[in-house]
């Protein structure tokens, strides 16, 4: 029995995934956008079948349409699949609350079976996998992803809706210049091991001999500010499955290393031979990481 | 203005357990309030000491989330008053019911005009409940708040988006997820604590909330460990850097990776 599936969609394009698994799932795919009429086309050329699009939002912010999402979903409930960031969260939370439906996050696997929803997700912070078996609407977070092209595409169906009363009154772009790690095959990461924001020189240099982009844990993100949030790899941050990934002075918890589970290669290196990042690692080096960084990049050059 | 701030009283994740079949036992983990729940208590507070509001603290959960030292460990942080919402009926409870519980507990406190929460719960970490909770309530709903100023009805909202930052104007009652890192929160002095625990608590009836039901049943089918890939796990000899890392980018290169 094939289940039908929306789309929650802002300003963010990158749905790929989203739509894929909706696709999956054999019923009739919608997307619901609250975003600009770019991200609609995106859409609408993304395999869907149907593109539902609020118009141009001028002022509004996406958060505005929260509402008026739920409400066009309402109608006829099913499996609701929203991505990661912070609006698309906010459209998600609004449809789970109007047709009292489960969330559930983590998800990596989603079927339909007789008509109900299997999902495999992981749980407290990647601890532990669950497997369970929905019957009603639920609300799936997922990954995103880039827009395959596909072969014609779907209109957009424009409708009214009455936004929230927010707008946007300035946008201000920070220093730090942004990032697609997802789309890098090769990343270098750097943990608590690094002792000074100056050293980040080394490693940038080590990335520029391997060719990859540069990544961090979650604290030299958010608590040190040393690189750009969009750079910390973990469970509540990126998700990335590169070619190749090195782990420098990060000690391997679960929290981070739930970010690059996918990685077909991890290095890790630590001067500690205790840290649990060796046990997840195909390649470990112990040691000073201020040694043996330039030394790979030496070995690189 | 009336600010409420809604905490949740959990357990760490690398202090719980986890069973070959994938139970998760978290008996010998200790509770507390999460850096990020106490990231949101003070933003509240800072806007509330600005305006003169009034700051109003509210949990929901299993028993114990209303235990005398939960109910300090969040009155010492400059709270008025804390609303609970105890009850064995929430063990283990979804997002989308714990919002809903939490929205009866909003609309019972009344003229509420902004929740502010923490990024997300230590134990789940769904970074859900404040969006569902806004649906639950009808309002908008932002998250990732660095800061907040301003007044009900013209209130000034700055969020991280990719590459910055940028300022909304809301208009009505809202709910806001703080960043993690929108303040630095304070420590609690002697006063603090002295003051907590002559502070009111109200205990609410999950009964008298009028929750919605559920729309949807779930069962668990399973459980596991964590599926991580299996890694070779093989260590290269440092002690001579230069040596070990040409070892490495030979095997990179032998394998592909490189």
């Amino acid at each position: 029995m094939s289940v039908n599936a929306w789309i929650v969609v802002g300003d963010h394009p990158t749905i790929g995934n989203l739509i894929a698994v909706a696709r999956s799932l054999g019923g009739q795919v919608t997307a619901v956008v609250a975003g600009p009429r770019s991200v609609a086309e995106t859409a609408a050329a993304g395999g869907v079948d149907r593109v539902v699009w609020f118009g141009a939002p001028g002022e509004a912010p996406v958060e505005a349409y929260a509402t008026a999402v739920a409400e066009a979903i309402a109608a006829d409930p099913g499996v609701v699949l929203g991505g990661r960031h912070s609006s698309e969260r906010v459209l998600l939370g609004a449809v789970a609350a109007r047709l009292q439906a489960p969330v559930l996050t983590g998800g990596h696997s989603v079927s339909a079976e007789g008509g109900e929803v299997i999902v495999a997700h992981s749980v407290f912070g990647g601890i532990a996998e669950k497997i369970v078996a929905v019957s009603g609407p639920v609300a799936l977070v997922l990954d995103g992803g880039p827009v395959p092209p596909a072969s014609a595409a779907t209109p957009v169906e424009e409708v009214a809706a009455s936004p929230l009363s927010m707008r946007v009154i300035e946008t201000k772009m920070s220093a730090f210049e942004q990032v697609d790690l997802g789309a890098a095959p090769r990343v270098v990461g750097i943990g608590r091991g690094l002792k000074a924001q100056g050293d980040l020189v080394m490693i940038e240099t080590f990335a520029r001999a391997a060719k990859a982009e540069v990544a961090c844990t979650r604290p030299l993100a958010e608590g040190l500010n040393w690189l750009g949030k969009d750079r910390y790899i973990g469970i509540s941050g990126q998700h990335i499955a590169p070619q190749l990934y090195f782990a420098i002075g990060i000690s391997g918890q679960l929290q981070h290393m739930a970010g690059v589970r996918g990685a077909e290669t991890i290095v890790a290196i630590n001067s500690d031979p205790d840290a649990p990042v060796f046990k997840d690692a195909d390649y470990g080096l112990v040691g000073d990481l201020y040694e043996i960084v330039p030394a790979i990049t030496g070995a690189l050059s | 203005m009336r600010i409420v701030v809604a905490y949740k009283w959990a357990s760490n994740p690398q202090e719980a357990v986890v069973g070959v079949d994938g139970s998760v036992d978290w008996s010998r983990a200790r509770p507390g309030i999460s850096e990020y729940d106490l990231v949101a208590v003070e933003l509240a507070r800072q806007l509330a000491e600005a305006t003169g509001g009034e700051l109003i603290g509210l949990t929901a959960g299993a028993k114990g989330v209303g235990a005398p030292i939960a109910c300090k460990a969040a009155l010492s942080r400059g709270l008025d008053r804390a609303v609970i919402v105890e009850d064995d009926s929430l063990e283990g409870a979804g997002t989308t019911e714990l919002a809903a519980v939490l929205a009866g507990a909003v609309r019972h406190i009344g003229d509420v005009d902004l929740v502010v929460t923490g990024d997300s719960s230590v134990d789940v970490g769904a970074k859900m409940v404040p969006t569902v909770l806004a649906g639950q309530l009808g309002w908008a709903a932002v998250a990732e708040v660095t800061a907040v100023s301003g007044q009900p009805g013209t209130l000034r909202v700055e969020r991280t988006v990719p590459g910055g930052v940028q300022i909304l104007e809301i208009s009505g009652p809202a709910v806001l997820a703080a960043s993690v890192d929108a303040a630095e929160a304070r420590l609690p002095g002697m006063r603090d604590v002295l003051a907590a625990g002559k502070k009111p608590v109200e205990h609410l009836e999950i009964a008298a909330l009028d929750v919605p039901a559920r729309g949807a049943v779930v069962t668990v089918k399973g459980a596991s460990r964590p599926d991580l890939k299996a890694r070779k796990a093989q260590i290269f000899d440092a002690t001579d850097p230069a040596a070990a890392a040409t070892e490495l980018v030979t095997a990179l290169r032998g394998s592909g990776a490189l």
